[in-house]
């Protein structure tokens, strides 16, 4: 693919808006809470789009359109059964706490509610996972560059790194947060004509339908696999994911989702630094609205490039060197054939958009972790706020690097992606049933969390060491084979989560509660809870119902 | 606080007029499997998004005055 001058415009004036905004940002710096929390000054409308966008990296855009043409409309489920109810729990239920507790981290809030172990344990793992998740899609980005337009991978990840670097070290939190919605306005503008032409050129939905039918049949699945999301998941067998059911539902939809959204600090900081306790809460429900949406343009034109493919009309499934299908491709390929020049370069510099805001997000989130739960807790306690300034703006070019370091530890060692996002899934899985407990439950005690947390991390190992999927796992022997990798890591997560709430559980009603007069604020039925008043649009819980309605709507219209 | 109306609402006009002028000048200019002008819709539809963001921080400006 070749890119004509309009596209290098492009390119360019977007890189000239990012930069522009961290230079008009980087006077309103004067503390290390304007650097690192945004002052909590930030409208709502921003915050929102922001905690969509954090999430929403390059990879997530490659990886859902590669996902959309393997599984079919089923990987909407990481939207409708996935993200969306845990974004509603963590608006509604969540946010009173922490907002409400004045917690700078969801590290800190660990810390506030049990003890220092217990946010040291999650703040190191955070901080590891940032740099690697960062490093990784700097890979991936570098990569996928290299290989469609032939862009020298080094160049291509230093000079977007730096531009993030350059954007967030002026601007700090507040820079990389509005940079986020511009880059997330732009990934809806660069991919939705995309889906339009797809879909349009394989003859709309029904096309899409017939075309696929056949195919499907022919691999001994129902023809309407790939277009239906719930109908075929009575059997792993019947799908093409491999999942049934109750892994879907429990692992995806409940463990690994609610994990993600109510206590990832990369999300969870966007809505912290809105600006009153009500933003707090209704940024992830006014981001829901966008998030239900995007299946439609990061998933559907993965399948309607299945169904092109076989239509001959001058489309194919990109191949490996081994001639097995590449589906990260598909979303390149298809923009090489849908765009003319000047779209081309919107769409592509959408791709680069949305590996920064992927990575600012990472970079802030770490920087806000190091320097308040590990440098200011273990390295130097109580220097002026100034201090922390700095340190935060330094940890800002550590991050960057240490992301760019991660990024060649991953074009050396390819195996050593796939091992550390296992480890880091043992890590997290079990998460969520720390903060169900900690805000919930009042008797829970800080032994208790980190024993939990141990032990959810070791089972959710062990599962794995015990099970085969696709040839993984199964180190010490094999109990039960799974039909999908993707099945066995819904239940190692559903393990994981299983065993961290039942011995948290036990270990709290065998060690010492906490006088309550400490919890007042962090947990449910020892928090004021806010009175919201305002019109329907200004609560929480209304905006909720019509999200719930619009979810059901769209979960039957597709099923 | 920087009003972000104003840098997003600027930034879809010029990317708009960009792909209008494309979209009219070079008309030409099609993909491979597309009979449509994208560059004419799309150049439209963002600076039309473009123009209702300035209005919206323009307005917001006003009252605030």
């Amino acid at each position: 693919m070749k890119l004509a001058p309009v596209d290098y415009t492009i390119l360019a004036v977007y890189f000239a808006f990012v930069l522009g905004i961290g230079w008009i940002l980087r006077k309103k710096m004067s503390t290390s809470g304007d650097f690192l929390l945004s002052g909590r000054s930030v409208p709502v409308w921003i915050t929102s789009l922001a905690f969509i966008a954090a999430n929403l990296g390059a990879q997530e855009l490659v990886g859902m359109s590669a996902s959309g043409a393997k599984y079919g409309i089923m990987t909407a489920h990481f939207y409708w059964i996935g993200a969306i109810p845990a974004i509603l729990f963590v608006g509604i239920f969540m946010m009173p706490f922490y907002y409400g507790s004045k917690a700078r981290s969801v590290p800190e809030y660990l810390k506030m509610r049990y003890d220092e172990k217990t946010r040291t344990y999650n703040a190191f793992s955070f901080a590891v996972m940032t740099i690697f998740s960062s490093g990784i899609s700097m890979y991936a980005l570098g990569k996928l560059l290299q290989l469609v337009l032939g862009w020298d991978f080094n160049m291509s990840i230093l000079v977007s790194a730096a531009i993030v670097l350059v954007y967030t070290f002026l601007g700090g939190l507040t820079s990389a947060i509005y940079n986020e919605v511009l880059q997330f306005l732009w990934i809806v503008a660069g991919f939705s004509p995309l889906a339009i032409l797809a879909v349009a050129k394989a003859g709309g939905w029904q096309g899409i339908q017939t075309r696929l039918g056949a195919m499907t049949l022919a691999g001994g699945m129902s023809g309407r696999v790939m277009t239906h999301a719930w109908t075929y998941m009575g059997s792993p067998q019947s799908n093409p994911m491999g999942v049934e059911l109750f892994g879907m539902v429990a692992g995806l939809g409940f463990v690994l989702s609610f994990g993600y959204w109510c206590t990832n600090f990369l999300v969870i900081q966007r809505a912290m630094a809105a600006d009153s306790m009500n933003s707090a809460r209704r940024t992830p429900l006014i981001g829901a609205f966008p998030k239900m949406f995007l299946p439609f343009i990061v998933i559907v034109p993965g399948i309607a490039a299945v169904a092109l493919a076989n239509m001959h009309v001058g489309y194919s499934i990109p191949v490996e060197a081994n001639g097995a299908p590449n589906y990260n491709l598909v979303i390149t390929t298809l923009m090489a054939k849908f765009y003319p020049a000047g779209m081309l370069g919107v769409g592509l510099t959408g791709l680069v958009a949305s590996f920064m805001s992927g990575m600012a997000g990472n970079v802030t989130a770490f920087n806000t972790v190091w320097t308040y739960d590990i440098y200011q807790t273990y390295i130097r306690k109580n220097a002026p706020d100034r201090h922390y300034l700095h340190v935060g703006r330094a940890t800002t070019i550590v991050g960057v690097l240490l992301s760019i370091g991660a990024a060649y530890v991953a074009t050396r060692y390819d195996n050593i992606m796939d091992l550390l996002q296992l480890v880091f899934g043992f890590v997290n899985a079990p998460l969520f049933a720390t903060f169900l407990l900690g805000m919930f439950w009042k008797r829970g005690t800080g032994h208790a969390a980190f024993s939990g947390l141990v032990t959810g991390t070791v089972t959710a190992a062990l599962t794995w060491c015990l099970t085969l999927a696709e040839g993984k796992g199964g180190i010490l022997g094999t109990v039960h084979t799974f039909p999908s990798a993707m099945a066995q890591s819904f239940w190692i997560a559903l393990m994981a989560f299983t065993s961290c709430f039942l011995v948290t559980l036990v270990v709290s009603l065998a060690t010492k509660p906490r006088p309550e007069k400490d919890l007042e604020g962090l947990v449910y039925g020892l928090t004021k809870i806010p009175q919201d008043r305002g019109s329907w649009y200004q609560r929480p819980a209304p905006l909720a119902v019509i999200i719930i309605a619009i979810l059901l709507v769209l979960n039957i219209w597709f099923a | 606080m920087l009003d972000l109306r104003v840098p997003s609402g600027w930034f879809f006009t010029v990317l708009g007029l960009i792909l209008l002028g494309m979209g009219i000048f070079a008309p030409e200019t099609r993909a491979t499997l597309s009979d449509a002008n994208v560059n004419l819709y799309s150049g439209l539809a963002m600076l039309v998004f473009g123009l209702f963001m300035l209005f919206m921080a323009w307005r917001a400006s006003r009252r605030a005055a």
